[in-house]
């Protein structure tokens, strides 16, 4: 009797082990996540889930076509655009960092350095880029930066996201810390990003529209009415983790970089649309 | 008649108490304070604003002497990040349970 007991319960040990030690690849997560957001909004396009609330709001949509006429931050990309074509002190060019110059690549990013084992985000790049060339660096969540980020991606506006993991311990561990992130609950108010873009996109929170994961990052560099400016990433990563009451991280930190890994993995095959508006 | 030098002593010894009770609220928050800091660090990246801002608020009332006050905040910032800890050790299990692709 013990001894069939014995079995029994090894029997499901062997079952449960193999259930817990296996993960899914970050393609099988994408597919998956695709399929579900589909199921969920069977009327969206795929490629409108970059628009985020605006692709399931039709009057919202209306709204911001409108505000399309007369962007608000085509002056700040302009000025972007001024900076980054504006030789250093040393006479080098943001284009001498950057593969083709720095155009029509925002959509490689963010990537894995697979030396330094990190995950490199377009911001982080442009500040390493001024370092390297004797400039201070940019503060990551507004201004200089936000423009100088808001011009590369204007400049690959159509293109599809092509975020790669390669198939090596650091940067599977990367990929899994930030889908980690996305899912955990956090702050006194016990809020995860997936509470919100996942289970509940569509849905109203106070005054706001919830978007669905699918497509979040496409339209970063982004400018909020709330804001009045351009704003990165990790500004609002920052600013939704102080809304729930989790303490904010620094921006352009291990953890957020691999947030943005995670989340923009989810966009591969998406267009880049920023920078753009949201309210 | 009281003897002078039993005045004397007795005076002493009544300021030896309140200069004691005057130690203690101090040294009270300041364990709590430690306490609370130590738990908020062991939250790692699930630490809470709230939890922040009564530190803030504990170490502003110390610094103006009012220890009463700081210890209360010290400790509802020790409770505060007691729930962030067990929070952080919870979502390390179950945050799978709910992801797409697990």
């Amino acid at each position: 009797m013990l001894k069939s007991k014995v079995i029994l319960v090894a029997l499901a040990a062997s079952l449960a082990v193999p259930q817990v030690l296996a993960g899914s690849t970050p393609e099988e997560d994408r597919k998956e996540t695709v399929a579900y957001f589909r199921q969920k909004f069977p009327d969206v396009p795929l490629k409108e889930f970059v628009n985020g609330q605006y692709a399931l709001d039709e009057d919202r949509r209306s709204q911001w076509e409108s505000l399309q006429d007369f962007p608000p931050y085509e002056f700040a990309v302009a000025e972007g655009q001024e900076m980054f074509e504006t030789p250093f002190a040393n006479g080098k060019s943001y284009a001498s960092c950057f593969e083709n110059g720095g155009i029509g690549i925002r959509q490689n990013y963010p990537n894995f350095d697979t030396e330094k084992k990190e995950v490199i985000t377009l911001e982080l790049a442009i500040n390493r880029c001024r370092e390297t060339n004797g400039e201070k660096p940019l503060k990551y969540k507004k201004g200089d930066i936000a423009s100088i980020s808001a011009y590369m991606a204007s400049t690959s506006k159509g293109k599809a996201f092509d975020i790669k993991v390669p198939d090596e311990p650091a940067a599977l561990a990367a990929y899994q810390d930030g889908k980690e992130f996305y899912y955990s609950r956090r702050g006194q108010l016990n809020f995860s990003c997936a509470g919100c873009h996942v289970q509940n996109p569509g849905n109203w929170i106070r005054a706001d529209l919830l978007s669905p994961t699918l497509g979040q990052p496409a339209n970063f560099p982004v400018h909020r009415s709330k804001w009045g400016e351009l704003g990165t990433l990790h500004r609002r990563f920052a600013g939704c983790n102080n809304n729930v009451r989790a303490e904010p991280l620094p921006a352009q930190s291990e953890e957020y970089r691999n947030l943005e890994y995670f989340l923009t993995y989810m966009s591969n095959g998406l267009p880049v649309v920023g920078p753009t508006t949201r309210p | 008649m009281i003897k002078k030098s039993s005045l004397i002593i007795a005076t002493s010894f009544g300021l030896l108490v309140s200069l004691g009770a005057y130690a203690g609220p101090k040294e009270d928050f300041q364990q709590v304070y430690s306490e609370a800091e130590s738990t908020n660090q062991n939250a790692g990246t699930f630490k809470w604003t709230v939890t922040s801002d009564r530190l803030k608020a504990a170490r502003s009332a110390a610094d103006s002497g009012d220890y009463g006050k700081a210890k209360t905040m010290a400790t509802e910032a020790r409770n505060l990040a007691q729930e962030s800890v067990a929070q952080r050790k919870q979502q390390a299990e179950v945050w799978r349970n709910v992801a797409i692709g697990n």
